[in-house]
């Protein structure tokens, strides 16, 4: 019995290392993203100093805060760094263009990261990414169509984020009818229902004026964050956050679906709820991040993988490392994006140049013995 | 804890699998359900954790009919072993037991301090402790079925029903699974399983359901149900009963 009992205490032991191990890993990876976005703000075409970017935004956003502050509890807030003010016009480039730019690539990076876990565990299949059910090729013909009709920037990003869903919402309709095996049939009406739509944008293509809206198609499809605005901020924050908040409280349930339907139902988990919950999430914030992306491939495919070989594979905490490592990767790619050549290399090229070698490599190299 | 089935039928289609079954178990015993391949062992489970819907008859659990049973009220109840799998990510041996606590953790909650304790205890009375943080990919098939009883046992159910918990095992480890349910069963677990052996049913059965062409062949202790005649007409092969060294009867098979 005792040699039975120090067995115990040795798991005990084991698995609050593990926690240990899993806590360090996140905030390592936080302070990474913080020091990530920091670093990302100072460059681009007009470089800024931390002092300079920690002045603005301090005047923007903590003057009015940190004024009150002031007054009511009469503290002190830190001066910030003596980089010297910027100019109005470096003001508005770096509120209007940069700021945004930056926070998008990193919710974008978290939301499609999530997604291409969420699918993965529901789908049971460590090769699903986030656009397996086609909600990235609805999206693509919905911008393709509403770039033919001349629509504003505005209008391009509705458009995507409805036919997305729509997209879905057909897949989901469609597996509903089928005969077989649940999980097949949702992915095989995904095959079909993109491939419709893959179509669908091929014909816009052929259709639209080569010399302005042709080009202009071609360049949404291959990705991009070089026109993401405040406003395209926060229209994205709101589906991502809705998404992102189910997908994080189902995370330990989400375990439970990666093993049989029988099994996960005699553990008492409530499969097709869970399931269709976790589905539509993920839908949602895939949804949300194509329409002010364009097409990003290999992220939510490859960054998963790379979170179970920090964390392991265990939802609860996969799905935060997943996210804080997707954030990671594409504000780093997007940064090479914008800032490696004179001109913009689209998102979509960089992810697929560095995702598929790292996936090969994720495969090849010699497996843990965890 | 009694699981009473009564007049079970179930049809694929047109195909009657199971025709009128009836048996109870409970109280702390090993139940050993003899059969053929496709008699409708898997399916007779299917029904008593309400995985499928009987088209005749029921199941009681406690009394009340499975079917009125939410599905994790009976997840408190009736526990299920699986044939051992790969599953399709590699989880620790410590976090696939860790999931049979799921039962008892709100919707939107992950396991605390106790379900990791029962985990822990689940592990221990297994006996494999010392493959807590190794990867469930990476382990044995003898090892993965401990496993995932120590998952059922995470659950904290009073009837643990488990499918073949010693198919495609080798000899050695066919004998560690059945010597550890029957500890479990020594300590007031109710376990229903199903074998293609009938030595284990002599061995480690407390009592013995025969299912042949979906209907009860027989029910009762292993030693005064399973005859030579009831494996002939089970198996189709002739063998004679002995009373072994140990003092067990035994199947010879007559090559």
């Amino acid at each position: 019995m005792t040699g039975g009992r120090g067995g115990r205490e040795g798991a005990r032991e084991r698995e609050s290392g593990a926690r240990r191990r899993f806590t360090l890993t996140v905030v390592c990876l936080f302070a990474l993203v913080i020091l990530g976005i920091l670093l990302s703000l100072t460059l681009g075409r007009y470089p800024m100093s931390p002092g300079q970017i920690l002045q603005a935004l301090r005047e923007r956003f903590l003057d009015a805060a940190g004024g009150l502050l002031n007054r009511l509890f009469g503290t002190r807030l830190p001066q910030a760094g003596s980089g010297g003010a910027l100019t109005e016009q470096m003001l508005a480039i770096f509120f209007n263009v940069r700021l945004p730019r930056v926070l998008l690539a990193c919710l974008v990076g978290c939301c499609l990261s999530a997604a291409g876990a969420s699918y993965q565990g529901v789908f049971q299949n460590p090769m699903a990414s986030p656009d397996i059910l086609g909600a990235s090729s609805g999206a693509a013909v919905g911008a393709a169509l509403a770039i033919l009709l001349e629509l504003d920037a505005r209008m391009v990003m509705l458009f995507a984020f409805g036919a997305s869903l729509l997209t879905i919402a057909v897949v989901m309709l469609v597996s509903g009818t089928a005969r077989g095996n649940k999980l097949l049939r949702i992915v095989l009406a995904g095959i079909m229902i993109s491939s419709l739509c893959n179509a669908g944008t091929s014909f816009i293509k052929l259709v639209a004026d080569p010399n302005n809206i042709l080009p202009e198609i071609t360049y949404w499809l291959m990705g991009s964050l070089a026109k993401a605005r405040p406003e395209n901020l926060s229209f994205a924050v709101v589906p991502m956050a809705i998404g992102l908040a189910p997908l994080i409280l189902l995370r330990w349930r989400l375990n439970i679906l990666t093993l049989s339907d029988d099994e996960a139902r005699t553990m008492g988990v409530n499969v097709g709820l869970v399931r269709a919950a976790v589905i539509v999430c993920a839908t949602l914030v895939t949804a949300a991040s194509v329409s002010v992306s364009g097409l990003v491939g290999w992220v939510g495919l490859v960054v998963p993988h790379l979170a179970r070989r920090l964390v392991g594979s265990n939802y609860r905490h996969l799905m935060p490392a997943s996210m804080l490592t997707g954030a990671l990767f594409l504000l780093i790619v997007d940064n090479v994006s914008r800032n490696l050549l004179l001109t913009e290399i689209p998102l979509g090229i960089l992810t697929a140049v560095v995702g598929a070698p790292f996936f090969i490599w994720l495969i090849t190299r010699k497996r843990d013995t965890i | 804890m009694n699981v009473s089935v009564s007049g079970l039928t179930f049809s694929y289609g047109r195909r009657r699998v199971l025709d009128d079954v009836s048996f109870e178990a409970g109280g702390g015993e090993l139940l050993c359900v003899l059969g053929p391949n496709g008699v409708g062992k898997s399916t007779l489970f299917g029904c008593i954790l309400g995985l499928l819907a009987p088209s005749g008859g029921g199941v009681l659990v406690d009394g009340t009919p499975v079917e009125k049973i939410p599905p994790r009220e009976l997840a408190r109840k009736l526990a299920f072993v699986p044939q051992s799998h790969a599953p399709t990510f590699n989880y620790t041996v410590f976090d696939m037991v860790l999931m049979g606590t799921t039962a008892r953790v709100g919707g939107i909650s992950s396991p605390g301090a106790e379900q990791t304790r029962v985990a822990a205890d689940s592990i221990e009375r297994v006996g494999i402790s010392h493959l807590a943080e190794r990867g469930y990919m990476r382990i044995s098939g003898g090892e993965r079925q401990l496993t995932l009883i120590a998952r059922a046992l995470a659950q904290q159910a009073d009837v643990i029903i488990m499918d073949e918990p010693t198919a495609n095992l080798d000899y050695g480890n066919q004998l560690r699974v059945l010597k550890c349910v029957k500890d479990l069963v020594r300590r007031g677990l109710t376990v229903i399983q199903s074998t293609h052996n009938p030595d284990h049913a002599f061995i480690f059965a407390d009592r013995v359901l025969a299912l042949y062409g979906g209907r009860v062949a027989a029910f009762g202790e292993p030693a005064s149900v399973i005859s030579e005649e009831l494996i002939s007409s089970l198996y189709g092969v002739r063998v004679l009963i002995r009373r072994g060294e140990n003092g067990l009867p035994r199947c010879e098979p007559i090559v």
